[in-house]
């Protein structure tokens, strides 16, 4: 099967000529199988879920929590109830910010945070810290965009139990990297304190498995693994879920309704006010049945790393460029690459290789603490999707180097 | 002095000898390089106007009556455009500028860098060159009963939000004192006493008034003495409310 088959967005031309569509750690594209169940289910099974007892509801309740199910297998998750749907990673971040430290941060505590974070896993904590009067902790990066585990494991002896979360991305979103969050989750364990993995970029490169991770949350966006945008996942511990008060209050979450006293439904639902996003949810079934698919195949995942290590060899040939993550063990390195051109601007270069047909980030990616650590305000990303091509790569390179000449 | 018309006009024809997008870049690479370097000192945060993409600074004089703009960016396709900015709005009455929209941006085909999703500071930065024009063609204070018929007329633009009748013709304003400096003293009364929006009246009545060129300030008094009555409305007032 050509992948690239599957994914019409693919074979389109802008200014008039062929899209390269490197954009990818932003929002993926969608296969057929995506786009057809989402058609179809709005025309045979639109209907709100958990509700009523007619045929149209009974269906779109089945591909909700299937949506749901698929999830679970993914993450291999030990149930149901430790998979919230939400809107996207931001919002699943957004709830434990509020509902964790409702319950479990207090004046003087801590939260920790890993200085690559996107301001998703940046700004809730911080909102959260002035709401309790608590202090964010920052870990930082070293030049190649590495944590330290040794640096971290002092930062819990410093903070003696004040430190009540740690929040940090599996992947960071600029660097590219996969950082060690097993022995992250190890060391947190160690001193008592939960971690909350965002695997916004996560998800798509790596196999999760949270129970051998061990991480008490993990979060993820459906539309960067190939689903619809507006749907998110939270998965929990489910000692920590059941611990933590509701976010929203609404429909479905409850269980019983008085003007004295509400009872909550049960997990999952108790943190789902509301009408969910059953088309995007349902699509989770054929979005995470085609990554696993591209996952499984060697000859993709091989493509993959070549893709990778000939444009960090490319990049480093011209002159003035710096890229930003570049771990010890090319293995971490996903191919997701940031730079900086000395002399050239990235949002002029994006906007001229956006007129020759490739579609780049540029500006700050969403993480403006990362990018000042190295002296930068905005740089240029190209993430890459296992249906990017190498033919692709090397078009981009000679595009980029026609970019940097216009502008120097 | 050529009018900002003509002058959009002239870059208009310039760009229409460029057929592909990359010589229309080239060109406005080459605008930007050629810019005039902006001080490093006037590159402050006060004039700074911030895009998630590229950062702007921006800062005005007037000379004669006319505006000269600075400007920079860390962008040069950017400064680019912005140099077509300045070449159509340098030199310019504020007056003028006011008037005057960027229609030429559109018809060489840049339009979707005025986009507000594009973040590259330029939205940002036209509103302010409009900012400075409007600030610098406010008329040298009027002392006197121009000045006080334009605020009359403001005044007549406020309604207590539950009567049809403006503020004015209600009788509310029971005086309008105006200092040569531009400073005016309004003393006004409402309807009642415990009016629940007694606030956000004085505030429009503030507001409505210090929008008046020539106006460098304004203080309300809000006064329950004399007690507001029917008798202080105009003619038109009572009409208008049948009370005639």
């Amino acid at each position: 099967m050509d992948i690239r088959e599957e994914f019409l967005a693919l074979d389109q031309t802008v200014y008039g000529r062929p899209l390269v569509y490197f954009d990818n750690a932003a929002t993926a594209q969608r296969p057929r199988t995506v786009l057809e169940l989402q058609q179809r289910l709005s025309v045979e099974a639109n209907a709100n879920v958990h509700r009523a007892v007619h045929h149209l509801a009974a269906e779109a309740t089945d591909h909700y929590e299937a949506g749901r199910e698929a999830v679970r297998a993914f993450l291999h998750a030990p149930a149901r109830e430790n998979i919230i749907l939400t809107s996207g990673t931001t919002a699943s971040i957004n709830l434990v910010a509020h509902c964790f430290t409702e319950r479990f941060l207090r004046a003087g505590d801590r939260i920790l945070v890993g200085e690559a974070e996107h301001h998703s896993n940046l700004v809730p904590w911080q909102m959260a810290c002035q709401r309790h009067g608590a202090t964010l902790e920052v870990l930082p990066v070293d030049e190649n965009g590495e944590y330290s585990l040794a640096a971290l494991e002092s930062r819990f002896r410093a903070a003696e139990g004040r430190i009540k979360l740690v929040a940090i991305a599996h992947i960071s979103n600029v660097l590219g990297i996969v950082n060690p969050v097993k022995e992250i989750v190890q060391v947190a364990h160690r001193y008592d304190v939960p971690v909350l993995l965002d695997g916004a970029q996560g998800i798509v490169h790596e196999p999760v498995d949270v129970q051998a991770l061990d991480c008490d949350f993990y979060v993820f966006s459906g539309h960067k693994i190939y689903a619809p945008t507006g749907i998110g996942v939270l998965y929990g511990k489910k000692e920590w879920l059941e611990a933590m008060p509701p976010y929203m209050g609404g429909g479905e979450m409850i269980e019983s309704v008085s003007f004295e006293k509400t009872t909550y439904a049960p997990l999952p639902l108790k943190f789902e006010a509301g009408t969910p996003n059953f088309l995007a949810a349902a699509c989770m079934v054929p979005a995470l049945e085609m990554a696993r698919m591209m996952a499984e195949s060697a000859e993709l995942q091989q493509a993959q790393c070549e893709m990778r290590d000939f444009l960090l060899e490319e990049l480093d040939r011209v002159e003035g460029l710096r890229i930003y993550g570049l771990p010890h063990e090319r293995s971490r390195k996903i191919p997701l690459i940031s730079f900086s051109v000395e002399g050239a601007f990235a949002g002029d270069i994006a906007q001229i290789l956006d007129k020759m047909g490739f579609a780049l980030r540029s500006g700050h990616l969403c993480a403006e603490p990362l990018l000042r650590r190295f002296g930068q305000t905005s740089v240029l990303r190209a993430s890459l999707a296992p249906y990017n091509t190498l033919a692709e790569c090397e078009s981009f390179m000679a595009a980029l180097r026609r970019a940097i000449n216009m502008l120097r | 002095m050529k009018t900002i018309q003509e002058i959009q006009v002239e870059i208009v024809e310039e760009f229409a000898v460029f057929s592909d997008w990359m010589d229309k870049y080239e060109y406005l690479i080459e605008l930007g390089k050629g810019m005039p370097v902006i001080d490093e000192k006037d590159k402050t945060e006060e004039h700074l106007i911030s895009g998630c993409q590229s950062r702007v600074w921006l800062s005005c004089r007037k000379v004669e009556g006319r505006l000269y703009f600075a400007a920079d960016s860390d962008a040069i396709i950017t400064k680019g455009i912005i140099s077509l900015l300045l070449k159509v709005y340098n030199g310019q009455k504020p007056e003028d500028i006011l008037s005057a929209d960027e229609g030429f941006i559109e018809q060489i085909g840049l339009k979707e860098n005025l986009s507000p999703t594009r973040a590259n500071g330029l939205v940002s930065m036209i509103e302010t060159i409009k900012q400075y024009a409007a600030s610098f063609s406010a008329p040298e204070p009027a002392a006197g009963k121009d000045l006080e018929a334009d605020i009359v007329l403001a005044l007549r633009q406020v309604y207590d939000p539950e009567i049809p009748v403006n503020v004015y013709d209600l009788g509310l304003i029971y005086d309008i004192q105006v200092d040569a400096d531009g400073q005016v003293f309004i003393k006004m009364t409402l309807t009642a006493p415990n009016c629940p929006i007694a606030d956000e009246v004085v505030m429009q009545v503030r507001e409505a008034v210090a929008d008046v060129p020539g106006v460098k300030d304004v203080q309300v008094d809000l006064v329950f003495e004399p007690e507001w009555t029917t008798d202080r409305m105009s003619e038109e007032a009572k009409l208008e409310l049948g009370l005639l």
